[in-house]
């Protein structure tokens, strides 16, 4: 009161700074719990920053593209059985103009997840936050560039390419001694807040079953849109690694009102061949064919969802060569088919997976 | 007074989280599988070797290995996005970590 302040005021002065103090002890308290945890868990999985970062020349048509892209991934690990992880991507895609220029262009950045597992029982995880829609198997697990084996997305990738924000459950199990069962199932909310951040309302799920004797997978996903248009999405997925020689095969089928299509993808380790074998192995084939199908959609709605405009088949093959774990140089050509017109595909680059440990890695 | 009781129920819900990501489960979920002699151990590892080339392989190529606590963070994270069973989970961590 001596300061000029009513009784009232005083009063009030004097609760906001006990509960400033009351804050700061509770958040020190807080900190201190923290510490101790993790001052328990030495031996423990450590948070890890890792990621990929490649450059890329893409010609299509005559016209070049210069692509330059890093798309970091945090995996923050607590306790026995939670995992945050996220995933951003950062891609400049640069381009002369039409009639001869500078390159320039947008650098595009997105979120792809940022999701919150927790692994419950050894049947189910349950995932809440913003993760890649389980649709097929190339949006959520073949995707990365120093994963695929030709740099160009399948023209179906744009009917399964999606993130969804909501809640999750998956896993995988034995269904007996030669088989394992896998599943996701989800439920997704409408978000239309920010560019980065947008997702439809619908559900969905993926069933799957993987035979580890031979290394065959199999399964199907299905999705239902819940919005002004209640469409349903399905597809089938087959991958096979036959045990003798060093081939791996993947292919998807995707039926949508978008679109249908499917593609078939194999790449082939020298690994085996008996000449060279110091460099040969370090080499891999890669080659796939494709086919899109127009949907209901207009020629411009296609589009602008990523997909052809019209009926359009795709064949590319080209090589892989693996510098070292993670690192790759890559080549490779295609042709493609449509009433749109018929273009060549020319694309060079290299692939590079980073991981860091953010923390130490001693036990 | 509201900031208070908002105040309390945040630091509740946060050593909630904590003390659950913390709490030691009540059955042998831990990562490390047990072991109890080296014949054993050379058994798991060599499921485990057949366990990472089956399981692994299903998207890219052989990784290499990384320290321990590294492996560990990669294994749950495969265990989640390529939905990779607990079992096959903990073998292939302890052939990778050997």
């Amino acid at each position: 009161m001596s300061c000029g302040l009513s009784a009232p005021e005083f009063r009030a002065a004097t609760r906001r700074t006990l509960i400033l103090r009351g804050g700061k002890t509770l958040f020190l308290l807080a900190f201190l719990f923290a510490t101790q945890v993790l001052a328990q868990t030495t031996d423990r999985p450590v948070p890890i920053l890792t990621g990929t970062a490649g450059y890329f020349n893409f010609v299509t048509a005559g016209q070049n593209q210069l692509d330059a892209q890093i798309n970091p991934v945090v995996l923050l690990p607590l306790g026995d059985r939670w995992l945050v992880e996220s995933r951003a991507e950062f891609e400049g895609a640069f381009q002369r103009p039409p009639g001869g220029g500078s390159y320039g262009g947008m650098v595009s950045k997105n979120l792809d997840y940022a999701q919150a597992d927790y692994i419950a029982d050894r049947f189910v995880t349950v995932t809440v936050g913003r993760f890649l829609t389980p649709f097929g198997i190339f949006n959520e697990r073949l995707y990365p560039i120093w994963i695929r084996s030709l740099q160009q997305d399948p023209l179906i990738l744009p009917l399964s390419a999606q993130s969804s924000d909501g809640m999750m459950l998956r896993g995988g199990f034995p269904a007996n001694s030669r088989a394992n069962f896998n599943y996701a199932a989800y439920v997704s909310a409408i978000s239309t807040a920010h560019n980065n951040l947008q997702s439809n309302r619908d559900v969905g799920g993926r069933m799957g079953v993987f035979l580890p004797g031979p290394r065959i997978e199999f399964g199907g996903s299905w999705q239902k849109l819940l919005q002004n248009q209640r469409t349903n999405s399905f597809g089938f997925h087959f991958a096979w690694q036959p045990t003798r020689i060093p081939l791996n095969l993947h292919s998807e089928y995707a039926r949508s009102n978008a679109g249908s299509g499917y593609w078939v993808d194999g790449a082939y380790r020298f690994s085996q061949v008996v000449f060279w074998q110091k460099a040969m192995r370090h080499l891999e084939f890669a080659a796939r064919a494709e086919q899109f199908f127009n949907g209901q959609i207009s020629p411009d709605e296609a589009e602008a969802l990523g997909l052809p405009g019209a009926n359009t088949r795709e064949g590319e093959f080209g090589l892989n060569y693996y510098l070292r774990d993670g690192l790759k140089l890559v080549g490779s050509y295609g042709r493609q088919f449509s009433y749109a017109g018929n273009f060549n595909l020319w694309t060079t680059g290299i692939a590079y997976r980073f991981a860091l440990p953010l923390g130490r890695v001693e036990q | 007074m509201k900031s208070k009781v908002l105040g309390a129920i945040w630091l509740l819900a946060l050593m909630s989280v904590i003390g659950v990501a913390a709490t030691p489960p009540r059955t042998n979920t831990s990562t490390e599988p047990v072991v109890r002699n080296s014949a054993e151990a050379e058994t798991m590892r060599l499921e485990g070797e057949k366990r990472f080339r089956a399981n692994c392989g299903r998207c890219h190529a052989a990784p290499q290995k990384f320290p321990p606590r590294m492996m560990a963070t990669i294994l749950r994270h495969m265990r989640v996005r390529a939905t990779i069973t607990d079992e096959d989970m903990r073998l292939v961590l302890f052939y990778m970590t050997q």
